[in-house]
């Protein structure tokens, strides 16, 4: 079973569905894919639009601004290589530009106490490191709108 | 994000109220880790719920279960009671949605005559599995490629994180409390503590000791999540005139329904997020019974966390939508003067991890006065299940629907 990669949980940048999320992150980039003919955002990555069934898609830049949607502070650490972060801040947020999808990410440079749902964030990329995992990968985290 | 309901639908399913009776229900003991397989502890929960219906092995012609979790079939049942005869096997059976939905599926194979009496069966031995490393629910999550690749590497996982968020949100929309998410988890605890077969059976719980437990995933404390157990649970059914020359009072159903999102097979794709696929399930499994939720004497639901009872009660209908904080206060859900009593076995949150086929084995007891937290005189329950993109509701009543 996957879960045996020696990385876990890092991503598997390489898995096709989500690669270039992995690859636009790497450059510092938010892309999430767009449908090519009607520009509904499909998040989840799906094999076909769910509203026009185009199988095509434009993996599209986000200006990285966003609102939060809901947090969780995490206190204790549910995977062994979650240790080194506790207590830390999983979070869903929705982009400006796609407010009909959500992202999962971390929300970071804030204290847990002052965080507040809806309030605005801004994208950072950041290498993800865990507990007994040599390997990292950049990722987009969320922090608080200037 | 919409309050519409344009994200699912109720499946279309032909009437059977009143056709199928729940004649006989069984379950394994209930343990924490305890060396067991799934077959062993699926054998003893089939072995006393033929006990409780009084039919004898070579008459089990059907057996329903779930394909992902159970490895327990025909075969097995055939080489565990060593006995011959032809088994009809579905693999829509087993907990969660399916411990709802199992008697639509044995309705049509009674009409159609391929069985005369079917198991229901499911069992997991995930304390044992997640205490040798080999499985377990959070494994089972996440060996699924886009929470690998999309959830897992911001520690937005395992289940406790989805159902915190989604808590949190419902808090943020409706007022929802700390304080009425352990109003859940006390009101299970007390019926945990009536019930000798539930896991925290000895271990009392006040909401004064729900506030002093520290938060693990907060908004939630370990308080508002199920216990990871091993058992099982099996039920019998057959046609509601079969189970009158069976040994118990015959439960019969009257209703059940089904509910799908088609926005996706993830929570944070789910497009009301605070609401579950009971709000399309309900409505139809209530139709097809002719009852309401004023009619419901004993509630039971699918309980992997505090807020997934609570988000049942207003999407099912027994009060609004954002009411439900206010619904569970006090002692509402009680067994014992209660409106509405719930999970009175104790639920996943106390009395054990199977993931529902409990619950149904739960309410048959309530209906026939069997129950070890027993609500007088009850005369309709329904269940609750749920996984997510899916729910159905089961409802069923004393003697003829």
């Amino acid at each position: 079973m996957s879960l045996q990669r020696e990385d876990f949980p890092l991503p598997d940048t390489r898995w096709e569905p989500t690669r270039k999320y992995w690859e636009a992150a790497a450059r510092g980039e938010l892309r999430i894919p767009q449908c090519a003919r009607c520009g509904r955002w499909v998040w989840y990555p799906k094999a076909d639009c769910p509203d026009c069934y185009h199988a095509e898609f434009i993996w599209t830049k986000l200006s990285g601004r966003a609102n939060l949607f809901s947090h969780v502070v995490v206190r204790h650490a549910f995977l062994p290589q979650y240790q080194n972060l506790i207590p830390f801040v999983p979070a869903l947020v929705v982009p400006v530009e796609a407010p009909e999808v959500r992202i999962a990410t971390r929300i970071v440079e804030i204290e847990p106490e002052e965080i507040q749902i809806d309030m605005p964030l801004q994208v950072v990329f950041a290498p993800l490191q865990f507990d007994g995992v040599e390997a990292t990968v950049v990722a987009p985290l969320f922090q608080p709108a200037p | 994000m919409t309050s519409s309901k344009d994200w699912g639908f109720a499946e279309n399913l032909d009437g059977i109220r009143g056709e199928v009776a729940i004649a006989g229900v069984g379950e394994s003991e209930h343990t924490r880790a305890s060396g067991r397989t799934p077959s062993e502890i699926t054998a003893q929960a089939i072995e006393r719920a033929l006990e409780d219906a009084g039919l004898p092995p070579d008459q089990v012609d059907g057996l329903m279960w779930n394909s992902t979790l159970d490895g327990f079939d025909g075969q097995a049942f055939r080489d565990h009671f060593d006995v011959q005869q032809e088994i009809w096997e579905s693999d829509q059976g087993g907990g969660m949605v399916w411990a709802g939905t199992a008697p639509y599926q044995a309705a049509q194979a009674l009409r159609r005559g391929q069985a005369k009496y079917i198991l229901n069966i499911f069992s997991v031995a995930w304390a044992t599995q997640r205490a040798d490393m080999t499985g377990g629910p959070g494994q089972f999550h996440a060996a699924e490629l886009f929470k690998q690749n999309l959830e897992l590497p911001f520690g937005w996982f395992p289940q406790p994180i989805y159902f915190a968020t989604i808590a949190r949100r419902h808090m943020h929309e409706f007022g929802t409390t700390e304080d009425q998410l352990g109003a859940i988890a006390v009101a299970g605890r007390r019926h945990a503590n009536h019930n000798p077969a539930a896991v925290l059976h000895e271990r009392p719980l006040s909401l004064e000791q729900y506030r002093e437990s520290p938060k693990i995933a907060d908004p939630f404390r370990k308080e508002d999540c199920c216990l990871i157990s091993d058992g099982g649970g099996a039920y019998l059914m057959t046609t509601a005139e079969r189970a009158r020359d069976l040994r118990q009072t015959p439960i019969t159903v009257a209703g059940v329904g089904l509910g799908t999102s088609h926005t996706g097979m993830h929570w944070a794709e789910q497009s009301d997020f605070t609401a579950t696929p009971q709000v399309f399930a309900a409505p139809a499994a209530f139709a097809m019974a002719d009852l309401s939720p004023a009619d419901v004497d004993v509630f039971s639901c699918y309980d992997p966390f505090t807020i997934v009872t609570l988000m049942q009660l207003e999407d099912m209908g027994f009060c609004p939508k954002g009411s439900g904080g206010a619904f569970v206060e006090g002692k509402h859900l009680h067994f014992d003067g209660g409106g509405l009593p719930t999970n009175t076995h104790g639920g996943m949150l106390s009395h054990a991890y199977v993931l529902g086929i409990a619950h149904v084995v739960e309410i048959v007891r309530q209906l026939r006065g069997q129950a070890a937290a027993q609500v007088p005189d009850a005369k309709v329950a329904v269940y609750g299940g749920y996984t997510g993109p899916q729910a159905s509701t089961l409802l069923l009543v004393r003697g003829d629907a």
